[in-house]
Protein backbone atom coordinates (compact mmCIF):
# COMPACT_ATOMS: atom_id res chain seq x y z
CA UNK A 1 0.00 0.00 0.00
CA UNK A 2 1.36 3.16 -1.44
CA UNK A 3 0.90 6.57 0.99
CA UNK A 4 1.95 9.47 -0.65
CA UNK A 5 3.89 11.64 1.39
CA UNK A 6 1.72 14.58 1.65
CA UNK A 7 -0.89 12.57 3.24
CA UNK A 8 1.57 10.87 5.83
CA UNK A 9 2.61 14.40 6.78
CA UNK A 10 -0.83 15.15 7.84
CA UNK A 11 -1.33 13.94 11.50
CA UNK A 12 -4.57 12.10 12.27
CA UNK A 13 -5.88 14.62 14.97
CA UNK A 14 -6.00 16.87 12.00
CA UNK A 15 -7.89 14.86 10.08
CA UNK A 16 -10.22 13.95 12.84
CA UNK A 17 -10.73 18.04 13.35
CA UNK A 18 -10.16 19.82 9.78
CA UNK A 19 -11.33 22.70 10.89
CA UNK A 20 -8.67 25.74 11.21
CA UNK A 21 -8.25 27.60 14.44
CA UNK A 22 -9.75 30.91 12.92
CA UNK A 23 -12.59 29.40 10.99
CA UNK A 24 -13.54 27.39 14.14
CA UNK A 25 -13.93 31.05 16.35
CA UNK A 26 -15.94 32.76 12.80
CA UNK A 27 -18.38 29.77 12.46
CA UNK A 28 -18.69 30.39 16.11
CA UNK A 29 -20.45 33.90 16.09
CA UNK A 30 -22.57 32.71 13.08
CA UNK A 31 -23.80 30.12 15.13
CA UNK A 32 -24.41 32.62 18.22
CA UNK A 33 -26.26 34.21 16.11
CA UNK A 34 -28.32 31.74 14.73
CA UNK A 35 -28.79 30.89 18.45
CA UNK A 36 -29.94 34.42 19.69
CA UNK A 37 -32.19 33.85 16.81
CA UNK A 38 -33.44 30.27 18.07
CA UNK A 39 -34.33 32.17 21.58
CA UNK A 40 -35.94 34.66 19.88
CA UNK A 41 -38.41 32.10 17.85
CA UNK A 42 -38.80 30.47 21.55
CA UNK A 43 -39.82 33.90 23.11
CA UNK A 44 -42.60 34.27 20.55
CA UNK A 45 -43.39 30.62 21.16
CA UNK A 46 -43.82 31.18 24.59
CA UNK A 47 -46.12 34.59 24.15
CA UNK A 48 -48.27 32.86 21.71
CA UNK A 49 -49.29 30.05 24.36
CA UNK A 50 -49.89 32.32 27.13
CA UNK A 51 -51.94 34.53 24.37
CA UNK A 52 -53.68 31.15 23.15
CA UNK A 53 -54.31 29.76 26.80
CA UNK A 54 -55.78 33.11 28.00
CA UNK A 55 -58.21 33.27 25.16
CA UNK A 56 -58.90 29.35 24.81
CA UNK A 57 -59.38 28.67 28.54
CA UNK A 58 -60.46 32.42 30.44
CA UNK A 59 -60.64 31.90 34.48
CA UNK A 60 -63.62 31.23 35.76
CA UNK A 61 -65.65 33.44 38.15
CA UNK A 62 -66.34 31.87 41.42
CA UNK A 63 -69.43 29.75 40.97
CA UNK A 64 -72.47 29.74 44.19
CA UNK A 65 -72.11 30.90 47.56
CA UNK A 66 -69.20 29.76 49.89
CA UNK A 67 -70.19 29.17 53.77
CA UNK A 68 -67.07 30.45 55.31
CA UNK A 69 -67.80 30.59 59.53
CA UNK A 70 -70.32 32.01 62.06
CA UNK A 71 -70.39 35.94 62.57
CA UNK A 72 -69.32 35.48 65.94
CA UNK A 73 -66.16 33.80 64.86
CA UNK A 74 -64.52 37.05 63.56
CA UNK A 75 -64.63 39.84 66.23
CA UNK A 76 -64.61 43.35 65.01
CA UNK A 77 -61.08 43.86 63.04
CA UNK A 78 -59.62 41.11 63.00
CA UNK A 79 -59.68 38.68 59.99
CA UNK A 80 -59.84 34.95 58.91
CA UNK A 81 -58.12 33.16 56.40
CA UNK A 82 -59.98 31.04 54.29
CA UNK A 83 -59.28 29.04 50.53
CA UNK A 84 -61.65 28.09 48.20
CA UNK A 85 -60.70 24.69 46.73
CA UNK A 86 -61.34 24.72 42.82
CA UNK A 87 -59.26 24.81 40.17
CA UNK A 88 -56.83 26.49 41.80
CA UNK A 89 -56.75 26.99 45.67
CA UNK A 90 -56.73 30.63 46.24
CA UNK A 91 -56.34 31.99 49.60
CA UNK A 92 -58.34 34.42 51.03
CA UNK A 93 -58.92 37.14 53.66
CA UNK A 94 -62.01 37.88 55.85
CA UNK A 95 -61.77 40.82 57.63
CA UNK A 96 -64.24 42.38 59.78
CA UNK A 97 -64.31 46.17 59.36
CA UNK A 98 -67.07 47.23 61.61
CA UNK A 99 -70.51 46.36 62.85
CA UNK A 100 -71.70 44.24 60.13
CA UNK A 101 -69.10 45.63 57.48
CA UNK A 102 -67.55 42.65 55.97
CA UNK A 103 -64.59 42.41 53.13
CA UNK A 104 -63.05 39.26 51.61
CA UNK A 105 -59.99 40.12 49.37
CA UNK A 106 -57.80 37.58 47.89
CA UNK A 107 -54.75 37.33 50.12
CA UNK A 108 -51.70 37.71 47.38
CA UNK A 109 -50.56 40.65 46.89
CA UNK A 110 -50.35 42.09 43.32
CA UNK A 111 -46.78 42.46 43.51
CA UNK A 112 -45.46 39.65 43.98
CA UNK A 113 -47.65 37.52 45.96
CA UNK A 114 -46.64 37.89 49.36
CA UNK A 115 -49.42 36.98 51.61
CA UNK A 116 -50.78 40.32 52.74
CA UNK A 117 -52.92 40.94 56.23
CA UNK A 118 -55.01 43.64 57.64
CA UNK A 119 -53.75 46.05 59.93
CA UNK A 120 -56.40 47.20 62.03
CA UNK A 121 -54.63 50.31 63.54
CA UNK A 122 -54.39 51.72 60.46
CA UNK A 123 -57.51 50.36 58.70
CA UNK A 124 -55.25 49.44 56.14
CA UNK A 125 -54.11 46.12 54.47
CA UNK A 126 -50.40 45.96 53.99
CA UNK A 127 -48.14 43.71 51.54
CA UNK A 128 -44.68 42.90 54.16
CA UNK A 129 -42.59 42.07 51.33
CA UNK A 130 -42.13 45.97 50.08
CA UNK A 131 -44.39 48.20 52.18
CA UNK A 132 -47.27 47.50 49.93
CA UNK A 133 -50.75 49.17 51.18
CA UNK A 134 -53.86 48.64 49.89
CA UNK A 135 -58.08 50.46 50.92
CA UNK A 136 -59.64 48.00 53.27
CA UNK A 137 -63.03 48.95 51.98
CA UNK A 138 -62.69 48.95 47.92
CA UNK A 139 -58.82 47.05 47.67
CA UNK A 140 -57.34 49.94 45.88
CA UNK A 141 -53.58 50.52 46.20
CA UNK A 142 -52.96 53.33 48.26
CA UNK A 143 -49.40 53.22 48.56
CA UNK A 144 -46.55 51.11 47.05
CA UNK A 145 -45.14 49.01 44.08
CA UNK A 146 -48.36 46.68 43.34
CA UNK A 147 -49.69 47.57 40.34
CA UNK A 148 -53.31 46.38 40.81
CA UNK A 149 -56.23 46.58 43.63
CA UNK A 150 -56.70 42.95 45.68
CA UNK A 151 -59.44 40.97 44.02
CA UNK A 152 -62.41 40.93 45.61
CA UNK A 153 -65.11 38.83 46.64
CA UNK A 154 -69.03 39.96 47.87
CA UNK A 155 -69.94 38.79 51.38
CA UNK A 156 -73.03 38.07 52.58
CA UNK A 157 -74.26 37.62 56.02
CA UNK A 158 -77.64 35.40 56.67
CA UNK A 159 -78.69 34.26 59.83
CA UNK A 160 -75.36 34.98 61.48
CA UNK A 161 -73.26 32.91 58.96
CA UNK A 162 -70.91 34.28 56.67
CA UNK A 163 -71.42 33.47 53.00
CA UNK A 164 -69.10 34.99 50.26
CA UNK A 165 -69.72 35.11 45.96
CA UNK A 166 -68.30 36.50 43.50
CA UNK A 167 -67.62 39.98 43.61
CA UNK A 168 -70.65 42.30 41.79
CA UNK A 169 -70.77 45.81 43.21
CA UNK A 170 -74.57 45.78 44.08
CA UNK A 171 -74.37 42.59 46.14
CA UNK A 172 -71.52 44.14 48.87
CA UNK A 173 -72.43 44.72 52.55
CA UNK A 174 -71.42 47.94 53.48
CA UNK B 1 -8.31 35.74 -10.89
CA UNK B 2 -9.33 39.07 -9.08
CA UNK B 3 -12.74 40.12 -9.06
CA UNK B 4 -14.65 43.11 -7.43
CA UNK B 5 -15.74 40.87 -4.75
CA UNK B 6 -12.18 39.97 -3.85
CA UNK B 7 -11.00 43.36 -4.19
CA UNK B 8 -13.60 45.09 -2.05
CA UNK B 9 -12.43 42.57 0.50
CA UNK B 10 -9.23 43.77 0.32
CA UNK B 11 -9.88 46.95 1.02
CA UNK B 12 -12.05 46.66 3.97
CA UNK B 13 -10.77 43.55 5.82
CA UNK B 14 -13.17 43.75 8.43
CA UNK B 15 -16.41 44.25 6.56
CA UNK B 16 -17.50 41.10 7.66
CA UNK B 17 -16.36 41.47 11.29
CA UNK B 18 -18.46 44.98 11.33
CA UNK B 19 -21.70 43.36 9.84
CA UNK B 20 -21.38 40.20 12.08
CA UNK B 21 -21.29 42.45 15.58
CA UNK B 22 -24.24 44.58 13.83
CA UNK B 23 -26.43 41.71 13.58
CA UNK B 24 -25.84 40.20 16.79
CA UNK B 25 -26.64 43.38 18.34
CA UNK B 26 -29.41 44.05 16.55
CA UNK B 27 -30.83 40.37 17.59
CA UNK B 28 -29.66 40.99 21.35
CA UNK B 29 -32.06 44.30 20.99
CA UNK B 30 -35.27 41.71 19.36
CA UNK B 31 -34.67 39.15 21.97
CA UNK B 32 -34.25 41.99 24.89
CA UNK B 33 -37.65 43.36 23.62
CA UNK B 34 -39.22 40.33 23.56
CA UNK B 35 -38.12 39.58 26.90
CA UNK B 36 -39.60 42.59 28.35
CA UNK B 37 -42.82 41.67 26.02
CA UNK B 38 -43.25 37.90 27.67
CA UNK B 39 -42.91 39.61 31.46
CA UNK B 40 -45.57 41.88 30.36
CA UNK B 41 -47.68 39.01 29.12
CA UNK B 42 -47.18 36.74 31.65
CA UNK B 43 -48.13 39.87 34.48
CA UNK B 44 -51.20 41.42 32.44
CA UNK B 45 -52.52 37.22 32.17
CA UNK B 46 -53.25 37.05 35.86
CA UNK B 47 -55.62 39.58 35.53
CA UNK B 48 -57.56 38.59 32.15
CA UNK B 49 -55.68 41.40 30.26
CA UNK B 50 -56.27 39.77 26.82
CA UNK B 51 -56.06 42.17 24.65
CA UNK B 52 -52.44 42.77 25.61
CA UNK B 53 -51.62 39.39 25.51
CA UNK B 54 -52.83 39.30 22.35
CA UNK B 55 -50.97 42.51 20.79
CA UNK B 56 -47.42 40.91 22.41
CA UNK B 57 -47.79 37.69 20.55
CA UNK B 58 -48.07 39.46 17.81
CA UNK B 59 -45.58 41.80 18.19
CA UNK B 60 -43.13 39.20 19.45
CA UNK B 61 -43.71 37.17 16.35
CA UNK B 62 -43.06 39.99 13.98
CA UNK B 63 -39.75 40.64 15.81
CA UNK B 64 -39.43 36.87 15.80
CA UNK B 65 -39.60 37.13 11.79
CA UNK B 66 -37.84 40.42 11.99
CA UNK B 67 -34.94 38.29 13.50
CA UNK B 68 -34.92 35.71 11.14
CA UNK B 69 -34.78 38.36 8.05
CA UNK B 70 -31.75 39.42 9.92
CA UNK B 71 -29.60 35.68 9.56
CA UNK B 72 -30.12 36.10 5.78
CA UNK B 73 -27.25 38.64 6.08
CA UNK B 74 -24.91 37.17 7.79
CA UNK B 75 -21.83 36.78 6.12
CA UNK B 76 -20.73 33.40 4.57
CA UNK B 77 -18.55 31.15 6.91
CA UNK B 78 -14.70 32.20 6.12
CA UNK B 79 -14.09 28.97 4.55
CA UNK B 80 -16.94 28.84 2.04
CA UNK B 81 -16.19 32.65 0.60
CA UNK B 82 -12.73 31.90 0.60
CA UNK B 83 -13.27 28.36 -1.84
CA UNK B 84 -15.70 30.60 -4.09
S1 LIG C 1 -45.23 41.55 47.03
FE1 LIG C 1 -46.56 42.92 47.97
S2 LIG C 1 -45.57 44.80 47.72
FE2 LIG C 1 -44.22 43.43 46.69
Amino acid sequence: MAYNSKEKETPNWKKDFPVKKDEATHVSRREFAKFLCLLSGGMALGNGIIAIKSFAFPSKELEGEHFICNTSDVAIGQTKEFIIEGEKNIPYLLIHLSEGKWRAFEQKCTHLSCAVRYNAEINKIECPCHKGFFDADTGTVLAGPPPRPLPQLSVHIKNEKVYVSAYKESKTIS
Amino acid sequence: MSDFREAQNQAHPNKTNTLMVGIIFLLIGIVGIQIWLLYGTLNNALSENQGFALAAAIGSFVFFFLALFLLKYLPDARGKSRRN
